[in-house]
């Protein structure tokens, strides 16, 4: 896990998962997702169901953002570009975005992220292995907050030298 | 600033000092001293000790590198907003 690239993109995850479940768990009961009434709907829609292997549904936060089919349009591109075979594997990507919420208790997050990681062929043993570094880091991290605990590790990664994608060297 | 002062190892009872040692592999890194927490665990071996033993189960390759369990730990901090 050497270089920041890989650790650009676990954040880029942990965001727009973040952005997904909050609309999904706060709104998902209250608000009907929209029906594809025009065809750019209906096109990111097909787009959706082919990402994620055919599903039948669209999953809710997609389908309450389109009633501006703009604005869902960027935000399917976003999450589209942040769960797809990059630097790190989408299979990493979705058992990330599913410790993420896990720890921030989604319902809608949890439920399909572990969907997903069963559809990109994770075993149960690899999702426990995921739940477990979750639980034990939840209770780390607790500890550490109660103590207030400062950072001491943070210095023993080497700095990555590489400019910004496409930019050239400082 | 912690709530605690963390005692440097040397005030630890030898059994823990050796137990800083198989941390100091752990973390393949040579500390100053123990990292905080490592300190803190080892408080109170009786707790310390199992909890260490079961993340470092957890943290085992398995389906997935010690890496990739390296980046969930470090979104589950973050997700934490936890600073250490």
């Amino acid at each position: 896990m050497v270089g920041d690239a890989l650790w650009y993109e676990a954040a880029m995850i942990v965001g727009i998962t973040n952005a997904l479940n909050v609309v999904a768990d706060g709104l998902g009961a209250l608000m009907a997702p929209v029906k594809p009434g025009t065809a750019e709907i209906a096109a990111t829609y097909d787009d959706i169901r082919a990402f994620y292997g055919g599903a039948a549904e669209i999953p809710i936060p997609f389908g309450l953002a389109a009633q501006d089919p703009g604005y869902l349009g960027d935000l399917w591109a976003a999450a589209k570009r942040a769960f797809t075979d990059n630097q790190l594997s989408r299979r990493l990507k979705t058992s990330l975005a599913f410790a993420v919420s896990l720890t921030t208790r989604s319902a809608f997050g949890t439920a399909f992220h572990l969907g997903e990681m069963r559809r990109l062929g994770v075993g149960e043993g690899g999702i426990m292995e995921v739940v477990g570094v979750t639980q034990m880091f939840s209770s780390y991290t607790k500890i550490a907050d109660t103590l207030q605990l400062e950072p001491d590790m943070g210095h023993i990664a080497p700095v990555d030298s590489t400019p910004a994608p496409g930019g050239g060297q400082p | 600033m912690p709530t605690v002062r963390l005692r440097d190892a040397e005030e630890y009872p030898e059994p823990v000092r050796r137990a800083f040692e198989l941390s100091k592999q752990w973390f393949n890194y040579d500390f100053p001293q123990p990292a905080a927490m490592t300190r803190v665990m080892a408080w109170d071996p009786h707790f310390g000790g199992p909890h260490g033993r079961a993340m470092k189960r957890a943290m085992a390759p398995g389906e997935f590198s010690r890496g990739e369990k390296e980046m969930v730990a470090a979104v589950v901090s973050g997700v934490n907003a936890c600073n250490y």
